[in-house]
């Protein structure tokens, strides 16, 4: 946990909050859900509970809040609040515009440039709860590009979905897709020694490119007029910034061998890794991998779709949790997405999770792995009011997500004629990049 | 205890001591997979625990098992237990209704006896197995997969789908390719899938005969329960293959046009077939044999259903209009894309399978227009299956254990508890013709049986134990024992 961000943030809020309470009467109204079963994702479950939202924050949380008599009031009798569900790893709504897969590098190809904030995907998804989607490249390359990471606010426009001041992230990829990908054109890699050392020869570059840099620098810094700066690479300016810690490493990784390889080249070369996703062979390493604290993103229980998913097993989440890893459930599919709440219910019935646990895995825990759980990914004072209202406890098969919520606004609500996507109009564009792991673009 | 291959064993979770099955490399026991570098498995109480089997300590359980055996007096041959009691828990009959504190009796591989405690009297010397606080159910049945055609989706070798050489394809027998050892198979299995449809994926207009399975059994012949059971149609999209879409393509059949004539030439050219070989049986003459042709007269008498996968409402309006017109008996599947003709599918007045109800409506379509689908079509009189279908591709077994939620997402979106059960168990039995077999719980049926702690359309429900004819199975898989193994 970012212990430093997070609990000055959250004291200056809730500071914050009570001062709001009383100042911005011109602010959107108070919202209060009473009487419902919240599970906050952070302190576990409050039967009877209620939920203050105040201009876009959670106000209060806890068996009573102390809202204005104005605020709204929403009866959630018989019914569960949690956090808005997040998606670590998504490509919906990037009309499958996933790879660049011309080069085994590409860092500087950027996933906000093929956002289609029209998709289809999103409404679905949004209709399942979820509030937050980092959107990845594929894993043709073994260092794809840099992610983006949306609030899923269906029906505004692309700038306003943009989740503000989100950390960058940059998705790498390992094992059979780019192997297969290069290796059908008799190009490196066709293996995995291929795979690690074109990273490793990226890396090097960059190194390379930095001392030019910071050579440079060092002779302008001495008032050394006839310093000539070296030429911009944006290619390994991407890679330098992973190098100087300033993006989030988010790798596409199933085999045990290839997490031990990947935290290996991170040590060697100084990044640390966020992290892996997939990550189906996790339970056989996992309590090395706990002290990288590397998380993972995986599925609950796929298996079998090629051969380094044959020793997937639906356990994984939880063995891994146990040995210390910090899980998150993903959906890597446009289908998964709409329903990662019960995803997430497998987890009672493989291995036993709690419900507190299980409800973590797909909103605080995800939101870690972003770098945006200081802001949502719980029910607590101070974050960004991103809620979902089920009709049934939501780890069940019977959940329907009933209102969205994002920064306290309503944004689905499933009793409302039509679509239910309360600011949509126009025209909706097909979506559909397909279903899991076909992100080598084939 | 030690069972050779060749003897027909059950692992009885009633045996005290460890019972060692020895696997013959060339014939591993069908259903009990054989796990990796392992000539023999070792189970206690029915759980296999051959991945704790390491030769250090070996000769210490065996000599425990030769004490405990000895002290039991076991019989070298380990019979299943004839008679099993289930009692005390809650009864989902499927066929009438709901028993509480309920008493199950398994004889013989079949229901023997099913109602209230106060109702069934227990045979002296039955094995009894307490169910208080669990749920029991007849086994599930799922109505579309590809076991024993795929291992790994992505390695081709392992792949026995579709034969892509033609689009009508009826002589193709899914029994030729069918794998049972798969370790798909155990997988689906521990979730309280006990049988299923096996079909060969959509590619063709007419991709062969399916077969229907127990998941369970020695070897292939006792686990396929009924060969060419039904014939597998396609009709829309996908099957122009050779001829690619549209115009610039060389070869028949490119359009929807082509597809469906080439389809009603196919029937004709079956009829025509029936015709002259009964002619040239008349005269005396012995014509020569078409497999082709062959294959289809079955279905043009209308002796065995038809599946017709189809998506779009308009596309199933012209299938059915070839159908009727040849008489089929048809079942529609998928019909995931036709909400604008629901009312007209009910007039057909055949069963449908739904899935998969995790595909996509379209753009601008409400988010739950195919959630909502077996509701609308139940709503409508029509009796309806649900697949383990995985949205947005081709079917695959690897998910099949999730029939049950797929199921439950139907409850959720209006459908009632009884009817989402039912499409999962009898009325997939119903349609293929295991009816009078399977799919409930009603004495004289195969005791293929679940026992779980709960719901069985819910998640996080558990299935503590399945009987397949009767017979506990080993709650284990390959994946169980990748757990186990790590985590010692």
């Amino acid at each position: 946990m970012h212990l430093d961000r997070l609990l000055p943030g959250c004291l200056l809020l809730v500071a914050l909050s009570a001062t709001l309470a009383v100042a911005a009467q011109s602010a959107p109204a108070d919202i209060v859900f009473k009487n419902a079963t919240v599970m906050t994702a952070s302190h576990g479950i409050i039967e009877h509970g209620s939920v203050w939202i105040h201009a876009g924050k959670i106000a209060g949380v806890g068996s009573d809040v102390s809202a204005p008599s104005s605020a709204t009031v929403v009866d959630a009798t018989d019914m569960w609040l949690t956090p808005g569900i997040i998606d670590p790893h998504s490509h919906s709504a990037l009309d499958s515009d996933v790879n660049e897969a011309t080069s085994p590098v590409t860092p500087s190809m950027h996933m906000i440039d093929a956002f289609d904030n029209r998709s289809a995907d999103l409404y679905r998804a949004l209709a399942g709860g979820v509030t937050t989607e980092l959107l990845l490249h594929g894993s043709a390359n073994m260092i794809g590009g840099q992610a983006v990471v949306i609030k899923n606010k269906f029906g505004l426009d692309r700038d306003a979905m943009l989740f503000p001041h989100a950390p960058g992230s940059i998705k790498f990829a390992s094992g059979e897709n780019p192997k297969r990908v290069y290796g059908s054109r008799d190009q490196l890699p066709s293996t995995r020694m291929g795979n690690f050392e074109v990273m490793r020869m990226a890396f090097e570059d960059a190194k390379h490119y930095m001392a030019d840099w910071d050579a440079y620098d060092a002779k302008v810094k001495k008032g050394d007029s006839s310093a000539v700066s070296p030429k911009r690479d944006l290619k390994l300016e991407a890679l330098a910034d992973v190098l100087r810690g300033k993006l989030y490493v988010q790798i596409h990784c199933y085999r045990a061998d290839e997490f031990l390889t990947e935290e290996a080249i991170a040590h060697e070369y100084g990044y640390k890794i966020r992290a892996f996703h997939h990550a189906l062979e996790m339970y056989k390493v996992a309590d090395k991998i706990a002290a990288d604290q590397t998380a993972i993103a995986t599925f609950s229980d796929w298996w079998g779709f090629k051969d380094e998913a044959r020793d997937a097993i639906p356990w994984n989440a939880v063995m891994s949790m146990r040995q210390g890893v910090k899980v998150a459930l993903k959906s890597d599919s446009d289908d998964h997405i709409r329903r990662l709440n019960s995803e997430a219910g497998k987890m009672v019935h493989y291995g036993g999770a709690t419900e507190d646990e299980a409800i973590r895995m797909v909103t605080l825990n995800p939101a870690w792995i972003i770098g945006v759980d200081d802001r949502t990914g719980s029910i607590d004072v101070g974050k960004d009011a991103d809620l979902v209202l089920w009709n049934h406890d939501p780890l069940s098969t019977y959940a329907r997500a009933m209102k969205v919520y994002i920064d306290g606004e309503l944004f689905f609500d499933a009793s409302a004629p039509g679509l239910g996507a309360t600011h949509f109009s126009g025209v909706m564009h097909e979506g559909g990049f397909g279903s899991y792991d076909q992100e080598d673009g084939q | 205890m030690k069972i050779s291959p060749n003897q027909n064993a059950v692992i009885p979770s009633a045996v005290e001591g460890p019972v060692v099955v020895l696997l013959d490399a060339n014939s591993p026991r069908t259903g009990v997979p054989q796990a990796r570098g392992l000539h023999e498995m070792v189970f206690i109480r029915g759980v296999e625990i051959s991945w704790f089997w390491r030769p250090a300590i070996a000769k210490s359980i065996l000599t425990a098992a030769v004490l405990l055996t000895s002290a039991t007096a076991f019989a070298a041959e380990a019979p299943a237990p004839k008679v099993i009691a289930i009692q005390g828990g809650k009864l989902l009959t499927v066929s009438h209704g709901t028993i509480e504190n309920g008493v199950l009796i398994l004889a013989d591989g079949k229901i023997a006896a099913v109602g209230t405690a106060a109702e069934v009297k227990i045979p002296a010397g039955a094995q009894i197995v307490d169910a208080k606080d669990l749920t029991v159910y007849p086994g599930l049945i799922d109505p579309e997969s590809n076991f024993g055609l795929t291992e790994i989706s992505a390695d081709q070798m392992s792949n026995d789908l579709v034969e892509k050489s033609d689009e009508i394809m009826p002589h193709m027998h899914v029994y030729d390719a069918f794998h049972s050892e798969t370790e798909l198979i155990p997988v689906a299995r521990l979730n309280g899938i006990t049988n299923a449809v096996v079909a060969p994926a959509n590619d063709d207009s007419i991709a062969g005969q399916d077969i229907f399975i127990q998941l369970s059994g020695r070897d292939r012949d006792e686990m396929i329960l009924g060969r060419d059971i039904a014939l597998a149609m396609n009709y829309g999209a996908d099957q122009r293959r050779r001829g690619g879409r549209g115009a610039g393509n060389s070869s028949f059949p490119s359009t929807r046009m082509g597809l469906i004539t080439q389809l009603r030439q196919s029937f004709l050219d079956a009829q025509d077939y029936v015709a002259k070989h009964d002619a040239d049986v008349k005269k005396g003459e012995k014509p020569k044999r078409d497999l082709k042709m062959e294959a289809l007269i079955p279905y043009l008498k209308g002796e065995r259903p038809v599946v017709i996968g189809v998506y779009e409402g308009y596309d199933v309006e012209v299938i059915m209009g070839l159908a009727q017109e040849f008489k089929l008996k048809v079942i529609l599947n998928h019909v995931t894309a036709a909400q604008d003709v629901l009312d007209k599918i009910a007039s057909y007045h055949v069963p449908v399978i739904v899935g998969s109800i995790y595909e996509a409506p379209k753009a601008g379509e409400r988010y739950d227009a195919v959630y909502t689908l077996p509701a609308e079509l139940a709503k409508r009189g029509v009796k309806i299956a649900i697949s383990s279908a995985d949205a947005g591709g081709p079917v695959s077994s690897h998910s099949s254990r999730n029939l049950p939620y797929a199921a439950g997402f139907a409850v959720a979106y209006g459908l009632s508890f009884d009817d989402a059960l039912k499409a999962i168990t009898l009325n997939v039995a119903d349609m293929f013709g295991f009816g009078d077999k399977l799919g409930s719980l009603d004495v004289g049926k195969i005791a293929n049986i679940v026992i779980a702690n709960g719901d069985p359309l819910d998640v996080r429900t558990d299935v503590k134990q399945v009987y397949i004819q009767g017979v506990p199975i080993p709650m284990t898989s390959r994946q169980t024992r990748l757990r186990d193994e790590y985590s010692k």
